[in-house]
Formats: structure tokens, sequence, C-alpha cells
């Protein structure tokens, strides 16, 4: 071997270790940075409450592989598997397809989903955490469970006409912080809007389903045409939760424990299980200082709210 | 006089009806007035573990055996088919091995608070406290009606 080959040689000898660390050091920090992706994706998803519609939990359903049952005056809609099975969950969306599913209710055929699929507050959510999100459900089980048409009429039942109700209704974006609030007010908004999307219950609608911009938080006297009553989280004094005191808020969000020493149960037995209970405290107390400064709004939905 | 006999038979079956399938049947009541004791005693409890109100162990402990008992007592009063005019929900008695677990943890859950403050072990008890919620809203997420 003369001084050339051997210099050549002993570089290769040299780099090749390098370019093997090198490679193994972008792969374990991929993998690493999916993972921390998805354990941040993990607390999202708690705090969207994704488990609730995607999840035939009264039936024992693996978890969001879909088929619950979504009663609305429109007719009945079934949650659809969202586990990454690649045919019969979402296993093929890339993260564009994914945030425009959220941001802009769009699937990836073009499609518009119905107002039912709470887009109109995940708009609202970052495109980081959107991103985090698909990397925690992508990490769970895959179901192989194929969807159930929606049970609604007509003329509901035509998606283009979801187009009209988009430029009525829905304002396309993610939030942006108000530089009046404080930062903890700006995250209990994050929380509370984009994320919890509690104002697609608590606020009335419209005859068209879309939500009442004058009315928002102040309770709905017949949710979803079900009859049931969802109550005015406003602060108003009387008709609202005004009486309450920061602990009473932190109970409910925490544990379901209400000031009369009930606890709540339904869709907000769920919503606590599933969400507020897993947020941090100081998630749970922004959450509450966005809420108790909300304009209050006199609108009795039941007795002693 | 046919017609008279048709009005009278659907008349009976109208009654029966209102009698059997409507009404509300005793133990409806009975258990409503078990759930506001509970009720009652946990809303004496929760203005202390926000200190809005001060411990007071023998009180507290007072309250969680009320919670105890009045439960224990509440869980016998479901016979089936007990849904009319109540929040039951009919999942009790298509899930009732289910519900009276349920029912059974939050009975549990009451009297090893009750334990707790009677030994004055307040911030054992204040630990402990949030999983009565918990317990609470396993029965009423699943089991109850909404208003």
């Amino acid at each position: 071997m003369d001084a050339t080959a051997r210099d050549v040689h002993n570089r290769k000898m040299t780099r090749t270790p390098i370019v093997a660390a090198v490679a193994a050091f972008f792969v374990f920090a991929a993998g690493a940075a999916q993972a921390q992706d998805a354990k941040r994706g993990e607390y999202i998803f708690a705090a969207a409450g994704c488990a609730g519609c995607h999840t035939d939990t009264a039936n024992n359903g693996q978890l969001l592989a879909g088929g619950r049952a979504l009663k609305t005056p429109f007719g009945n809609f079934y949650g659809p598997n969202i586990t990454a099975h690649p045919e019969a969950g979402i296993g093929k969306w890339s993260d564009a397809d994914f945030i425009a599913a959220l941001r802009q209710g769009r699937r990836p055929d073009g499609a518009h989903y119905f107002p039912v699929f709470p887009y109109t507050s995940f708009t609202k959510m970052t495109d980081a955490d959107m991103r985090d999100l698909k990397a925690y459900i992508f990490s769970l089980p895959v179901s192989d469970r194929r969807n159930k048409p929606h049970d609604i009429g007509f003329p509901f039942n035509l998606r283009p006409l979801q187009f009209g109700w988009k430029l009525l209704f829905f304002t396309p974006g993610a939030f942006k912080p108000d530089p009046a609030k404080s930062a903890e007010v700006n995250r209990g908004a994050y929380l509370t809007q984009a994320l919890g999307h509690c104002a697609e219950c608590h606020t009335p609608r419209n005859q068209l389903g879309g939500l009442r911009t004058d009315m928002m938080y102040a309770g709905d006297l017949n949710h979803a045409g079900q009859g049931t009553k969802v109550p005015n989280i406003t602060p108003h004094p009387t008709t609202g939760i005004g009486s309450w005191t920061p602990g009473v808020y932190e109970d409910l969000l925490a544990t379901g424990l209400t000031q009369d020493g009930d606890s709540v149960g339904g869709d907000m037995g769920e919503v606590v299980a599933n969400s507020t209970s897993k947020l941090t405290p100081q998630d749970r107390a922004a959450m509450i200082a966005y809420l108790r400064q909300l304009p209050p709004i006199d609108h009795r939905v039941r007795g002693g709210n | 006089m046919r017609s008279n006999l048709r009005l009278a038979a659907i008349a009976l079956g109208l009654t029966f009806a209102a009698t059997g399938v409507f009404a509300q049947a005793p133990e409806v009541a009975q258990r409503v007035d078990r759930m506001k004791a509970v009720g009652g005693a946990v809303g004496q409890i929760a203005p202390v573990i926000r200190n809005e109100r001060p411990w007071d162990g023998a009180a507290v402990a007072q309250q969680a055996q009320t919670v105890a008992t009045n439960l224990t007592a509440a869980k016998a009063l479901f016979p089936a088919g007990s849904d009319a005019n109540s929040r039951a929900l009919p999942a009790i008695w298509e899930r009732k091995a289910e519900f009276d677990g349920a029912m059974d943890r939050a009975v549990g859950v009451a009297t090893n608070l009750a334990q707790l403050a009677a030994a004055n072990n307040e911030a054992g008890f204040r630990a402990a406290f949030p999983q009565l919620g918990q317990a609470c809203g396993a029965c009423h997420t699943p089991f109850r009606r909404p208003q």
C-alpha cells in the first residue's frame, strides 16, 4: 500500500463510523422527536376531547374506531373511524390532509365535512398542535371497523351545500391572542375555543345550525334538538355562573363536582373524564380566568344554574 | 254497544298504561331523597376542601359517613325497569353489574374518606377527596339522563 492509498484507506476507515454515527443520530433524533410530538399530542388529544365522538364507549368500542351515534335536528351522524388504519381509518393522510380537515373542514378528496365535526373550533388550533395531535393518533392501535353512513335527511345530506354553510357561519384561521388580555386569559381562550370547543354545546344555534354569536356561552335550551339543557356558563350572577368562586369552577373541571354537591353526568361527565380532568392545574386556571372575564349574558336555561 | 265496549277496553288499556308503564315506582322518590342527602353532605364538605370553611374532622367524618350510608341505601332502590318519571337510564339494567360496581366503588371512596376524617387526617382526606367526584361521575355519566 503506497502513501496515497493508505491515506484514502485511513480516511475511509475514519469516515465510515462518523457517517454511521451521524446517520444513527438523525434516525434517533427523528424517532425521539416523533415520540416527543406524540407525547405532546396526547395532551392536545385530551384537551380537544377527540375520544368522545370518535369512540363508541357505550358499546365498549375501540378508542377512535368510530360508530358512536350523534343525534342532531338534521339526523343521526356516526363518528368515523380516525385510527391510522390505511383503508378504514385515516392512515393514508398526510400532515397537510390532517391540517386541512381541522383548519378548513375539508376531506382529503375535497368534500366538505358537516359541522357536527367541530372544525369550526379546531380551525383555531396552531399548526404545531395539529401535527402533534396527528402524531399521537397515529401512535395508537388501528381498527378496521368500517364507517357507518350518516343517517340524515334531504337536503341536509348534500355535502356541496356545506359550502354555503361555511360561507355563512365559518371563519377559518388560527387563534390570534388578544394583546389587551393577559397571557393567562389568552391561554384560557385558546384552550376553551380552539381545543375544548366548549361553545359548540354551550352556545345556542340558529335554524341552520350556526352558532348564535350574540349568545356565546349563554347556554342552550334544547341541545341538539334532544330537549336537553346546556347551562349558561357566562359569569351572569343569576342565570349564569357568576356566583361561583374559582374553586367551584376548579372542582367541576377537575372532578365533575358541582356547587350544590351534585356531580355532572351525561356529555359534561364525559368532558370531565376525557378532557378537563387531564389538564394541568395551570391550564384549568387559565380556562377559569378566561370564562370569568366573558361578557355576562342574561339567559335563563334552568333554575339555579 | 259494541263501540261502548271498545271504548271501555281502550279506557281500561289506558289506565293500565298509566299505572303500569308510566307510573313512578315508589323507589324513585326514595332514591331521589337518598341522593339528595348525598349531595347535601358533599356540598358541606366541598367548601372545606376549597378552604372556604375551616376543617373540622368530626363534622367532615359525619358528612362522609352520610354519603356512604345513603349511597348504600340508594343502591338497593333500583328495581328493574324503574326508569319511568326518573332520570335513571335503562342502561342501569342493561349493564347492572357495571352499575352496581360503580355504586360500590363510590361507597368505598366515601367510607375511606369518613375514616380519614375520623382520624383527623386532613392531608390524607384532601388528597383522597377528588376520588369522590370521579366516583359520582362514573355513575352519572353513563346512567343518568341529562336535564
